[in-house]
């Protein structure tokens, strides 16, 4: 069966301005990943990786070059087109969690469903974190949550929206090894439950190892590590 | 529920849109209630102008009204009545009252009714009838002085007359609003049998007129012409320009208060949407993520501006009502007539002031807010380009345009923000220097006076500015307290105890040895008798009077009236010759009425007596203590220019609690003569101010919540910082009674030097005030130096360690979780 195309990049360039000049972080990257892959983005720090995740996520306009998302191409749009998209296809999850503190954990899973105005935002929400092991945690903030717990009610709120790609940055960063362990295995098997494309940036060898392709950042460009 | 609703309840449990929200009560309730009450005294004011002269025109004269004058009139059917309003004692039983009475006509009042009522104190029905001959309205005040009610007989002079009504309003009333003296009104018929009335009384003849416009015109065209320099042609308008003084500087303290009011809270909804949008930031960034596009945001924010508005300009409006009843009927004693109710139509000033602040102080933060990079998440240090230089100066503008909205003109809002601007140089030096000085005696964080004095000088600008809101608070109430206690009472104590607190006016050259016997047996000191004729300065070195002044606002106090002049062998006490002779043959002139007129030695005043005309040279200036409750003259005549006249004769007295029952008693067998009890006015003053001041107060509280606001919202900005270092602190193994300790030393200097400050400022106000307002003597206040820091530190600290008490509470691992 052949799978389509989720995200195609092809001559994507992005130059930032900086008080020492003009510095060119990604130079004329192409590629392609199928839909329900699961690609980890690996790299030294500062290799771009993260501007990678960025401009395919259209959280930033690149330089020059195209993004397409399912055909959408991410690089011509305005900004409000592009988060229509966001909201429509993309799932997030990052290295520092990004939950919002005046939030119970059940509120920052119901966002990306309310957003869209969906009316069933609680019980979707409900079921997800039933689904991540936070069932009895559904009111407590943000704060009264240890690290790996905010990180589940992170994945929870990813797919919350019913994300075709989801992206995460650097998702066991800050966590121990026995959290992080958690947290891959949550984020793989959600992945393969709900057919998502996962597209991952990570330092973790290991992590990276459990994708089906690993791509390689450095020195602004891209290349495939044969597995 | 709307998301956006629910998005905006979840925040209002974070407390960063309660700051919002209260500010904005404030500051709405604030204006509203300061702007509806003085839209009330105005609203009384107009009323009364209307009615002040309970006709269409009125011809005021110190002489009986000419007959001719009432013939025209008729002719001209123009409906006519006729006033005589005097000052004299109002007797029933051993009680005694001096009274401002009326004797009216029957067809009195031409314009306007009366408000009258058969219940002491009660709220009046109208009446255009006047009092039936016999009879005697008096305002419920004047039934408590004298213990009276309805059908009690009162003695005015030697008619006795019952009393058939309260006194509610009399439409033509003369005084403002704050009247000293109780009123009474009786009837024409009755005047005659009073006696009172003698030659040299002071008596106010009016001769009111009401018609159609031709005719008035064509009334006033005749009658104008003939008027000498004791009377006058009054339409309401010059009668309605009269507004009482203590009204004036009640009214001016209070809209300075309230304009400081909405500073205090434009500042603290600037202060509050600052943190909102610091605190919002990575909030629109994540939501951008999830797919939010600006349009959204921007709908979001609007509608939870919106609501905040309607919720906030609501409870304002609603509080602000209130607190205006409060204050009014705080005053309610002090008015003699009954206050206008309020417009609805008033409300729109505090609805405006919460729309104005919302749009400058809210809408230009919360728009930069929209703009976030989403890329925030993924690189924290993407910050949004705040254009500070626009949002300063579009706060700078909308600041001044709600103060001049609010005072109703620009000259108030430009002193105040170069005062502002003054204070805030200084709080600037002085703070400075203070917490650099605190930081360089320091060093180390042994203990919590090291990392609080420390903190002071780290940061600087959020503590420079709280020091500057408190002291121009603390220094507002610090001025409040000097007025009040310390100008009243200074006058007080400048005066010997045993100073004359009463005076006796009217009194016949025949009376005089008979009231010196009662007064020697009594054992009552007295001051000499001072001779006094009335007469009224027409020229100025041969010019007109009139032709000088030909409007009559702006007119010296010398000519305004007609004076009292008297003739006296040598200078009486109080009296201190700065210039000339006192002995020559001329006119001595207090020294301030010959400023105001601009005369010097030498000048020639031509002075009416009676009718006959005398020119004499200025030959001598001299000051005046008025405060020392002697009998005191502008103009004092040689002898012989006065002797020919037939003159009342005044003096001043002491009277002790004890002697004042048989003094009266004795002087009841004198009706005539007229005993003004000038302690009792004193206290009256003091019942007055000390009204007015509870009033001012309550607004003082309202500027307090502000500023007390500011520096929550202030304190909550700088609390993430606050938080790190108290987490630090601990982890590194501090109690939290050393965090408390810097905590309290942090905010206990600040009012330190907010209080001491506040005490330099309000000092020198008061300095002002006393030397070039109230031509006192400066003095100066040791309470207000004490009063202001022990306030200052009491009040920062309370608040400051109120607002940061999550830095005490929350165990540090949760902080540092948290940052």
């Amino acid at each position: 069966m052949t799978r389509s195309t989720a995200i195609k990049v092809s001559n994507l360039t992005h130059t930032v301005t900086s008080n020492t000049g003009d510095l060119t972080i990604l130079k004329g990257i192409n590629m392609e990943i199928k839909e329900s892959e699961s690609v980890a983005i690996v790299g030294a720090s500062g290799s771009g990786k993260s501007t990678l995740l960025g401009l395919l996520a259209g959280l930033d306009v690149n330089t020059s070059g195209d993004i397409f998302l399912y055909d959408q191409a991410f690089s011509s749009q305005t900004e409000e087109q592009r988060a229509l998209a966001r909201g429509q296809y993309v799932g997030f999850v990052f290295q520092s969690f990004h939950l919002l503190p005046s939030l119970q954990a059940i509120e920052n899973v119901m966002l990306p469903a309310e957003l869209k105005g969906d009316k069933s935002a609680r019980q979707k929400a409900e079921l997800l974190l039933d689904k991540v092991g936070l069932s009895h945690r559904l009111t407590h903030y943000p704060n009264q949550l240890s690290g790996g717990e905010q990180q589940r009610v992170a994945i929870a709120r990813a797919f919350a929206s019913n994300p075709k790609i989801l992206f995460a940055d650097e998702p066991t960063g800050n966590l121990d090894e026995e959290n992080g362990q958690l947290i891959i295995k949550l984020l793989f098997e959600l992945n393969q439950s709900e057919g998502t494309t996962l597209v991952m940036v990570t330092h973790d060898n290991e992590l990276a190892k459990m994708c089906d392709r690993q791509l390689v950042m450095s020195a602004g460009q891209l290349t495939e590590r044969t597995l | 529920m709307n998301f956006t609703f629910r998005l905006m309840l979840r925040d209002i449990r974070s407390g960063d849109l309660l700051t919002l929200l209260f500010a904005l009560i404030i500051s709405v309730s604030t204006v509203t209630s300061i702007g509806l009450f003085i839209d009330r005294l105005q609203l009384s004011f107009e009323q009364e102008s209307a009615n002040l002269l309970a006709a269409d025109r009125l011809v005021r004269s110190d002489d009986t009204i000419a007959k001719d004058w009432e013939d025209k009139a008729s002719e001209l059917t123009l409906k006519t009545a006729q006033r005589t309003s005097f000052t004299t004692m109002l007797f029933a039983g051993d009680s005694l009252q001096l009274s401002q009475i009326s004797a009216v006509t029957n067809s009195y009042p031409l314009k306007g009714t009366f408000l009258v009522d058969d219940e002491l104190f009660g709220v009046g029905r109208k009446s255009t009838s006047s009092p039936e001959k016999g009879n005697i309205w008096v305002s419920s005040r004047l039934a408590s002085l004298l213990n009276i009610q309805l059908g009690d007989k009162v003695e005015v002079g030697d008619a006795t007359l019952t009393v058939s009504k309260y006194l509610v309003r009399d439409p033509g009333s003369s005084s403002s609003a704050f009247a000293i003296s109780p009123r009474a009104v009786m009837s024409m018929d009755d005047l005659e049998s009073t006696h009172v009335i003698i030659p040299g009384s002071r008596v106010r003849y009016s001769l009111l007129l009401a018609g159609d416009k031709d005719a008035l015109q064509a009334y006033q065209n005749w009658l104008e012409p003939q008027l000498n320099e004791g009377q006058r042609w009054q339409t309401p308008t010059q009668r309605g320009e009269r507004i009482g003084d203590t009204i004036g500087r009640a009214e001016s303290f209070l809209l300075l208060a309230g304009t400081l009011a909405v500073v205090m809270s434009g500042v603290a909804m600037a202060l509050a949407s600052a943190r909102f949008v610091k605190r919002h930031l990575m909030q629109v960034a994540i939501l951008k993520t999830l797919g939010a596009t600006p349009p959204l945001l921007r709908r979001i924010f609007f509608q939870q501006l919106f609501a905040l508005f309607v919720v906030g300009a609501g409870l304002g409006l609603a509080i602000g009502w209130g607190l205006q009843e409060v204050i009014a009927s705080l005053l309610s004693g002090l008015m003699s007539t009954a206050l206008p109710e309020p417009s609805f139509a008033r409300l729109w000033l505090g609805a405006a002031t919460g729309l104005i602040s919302m749009l400058v102080f809210c809408l230009p933060l919360m728009s930069h807010l929209i703009k976030i990079s989403p890329l925030s998440v993924l690189q924290p240090n993407a910050k949004v380009e705040l254009n500070s230089l626009f949002i300063y100066l579009v706060g700078f503008v909308g600041m001044y345009a709600l103060m001049c909205v609010y005072t109703k003109g620009f000259l108030l809002p430009s002193i105040m923000t170069a005062a502002i601007a003054g204070i805030a140089l200084l709080v600037a030096a002085i703070g400075w220097l203070a917490f650099k000085l605190g930081r360089s005696l320091t060093s180390g964080a042994t203990s919590g006076w090291q990392i609080g004095l420390a903190a002071l000088y780290r940061r600087l600008i959020p503590n420079l500015f709280q020091l500057l809101v408190f002291t121009l608070i603390i220094m507002l109430g610090l001025i409040l307290i000097g007025i009040k206690s310390s100008l009243i009472s200074d006058w007080q104590q400048q005066l010997p105890e045993d100073a004359p607190n009463h005076y006796l006016f009217n009194v016949q050259a025949d009376q005089v040895d008979a009231i010196n016997d009662q007064t020697a047996q009594l054992g009552v000191k007295r001051s000499d008798w001072y001779p006094m004729v009335r007469g009224r300065v027409t020229a100025v070195n041969d010019e007109s009077v009139q032709f000088l002044y030909p409007e009559e606002r702006g007119e010296p106090e010398l000519y305004e009236r007609e004076l009292n002049l008297t003739w006296s062998d040598n200078l009486g006490k109080g009296n201190e010759l700065v210039e000339g002779d006192f002995s020559a043959e001329g006119l001595s002139v207090e020294q301030k009425a010959a400023k105001e007129a601009n005369l010097s030695i030498g000048d020639e005043l031509t002075i009416n007596i009676g009718g006959n005309i005398v020119t004499l040279p200025i030959t001598s200036i001299r000051t005046v203590d008025w405060g020392s409750m002697q009998p005191n003259f502008y103009l004092i005549l040689p002898k012989s220019a006065l002797e020919n006249y037939p003159a009342n004769f005044v003096s001043s007295l002491f009277i002790g609690g004890d002697d004042a029952q048989p003094f009266y008693k004795a002087m009841s067998s004198f009706p005539t003569v007229s005993i003004l009890n000038v302690g009792d006015v004193l206290k009256q003053i003091q019942t007055i101010i000390g009204q007015l001041s509870q009033a001012i107060q309550l607004v003082l509280l309202c500027i307090l919540s502000a500023g007390a606001l500011v520096l929550l919202a202030s304190v909550r900005s700088t609390l993430e910082e606050r938080l790190e270092e108290g987490a630090l602190l601990r982890v590194l193994g501090a109690r939290s009674a050393l965090v408390r300790q810097a905590l309290l030393v942090e905010f206990g200097a600040l009012g330190i030097f907010s209080g001491l400050i506040a005490a330099i400022g309000a000092e020198s106000c008061l300095y002002g005030l006393q030397v070039f307002v109230f031509n006192a003597q400066a003095s100066f206040h040791p309470l207000l130096w004490l009063i202001g820091p022990v306030i200052g530190v009491f009040v920062i600290s309370t608040i400051g360690v109120f607002a940061s008490r999550t830095v005490l509470k929350v165990p540090p691992m949760h902080l540092l979780r948290d940052l």
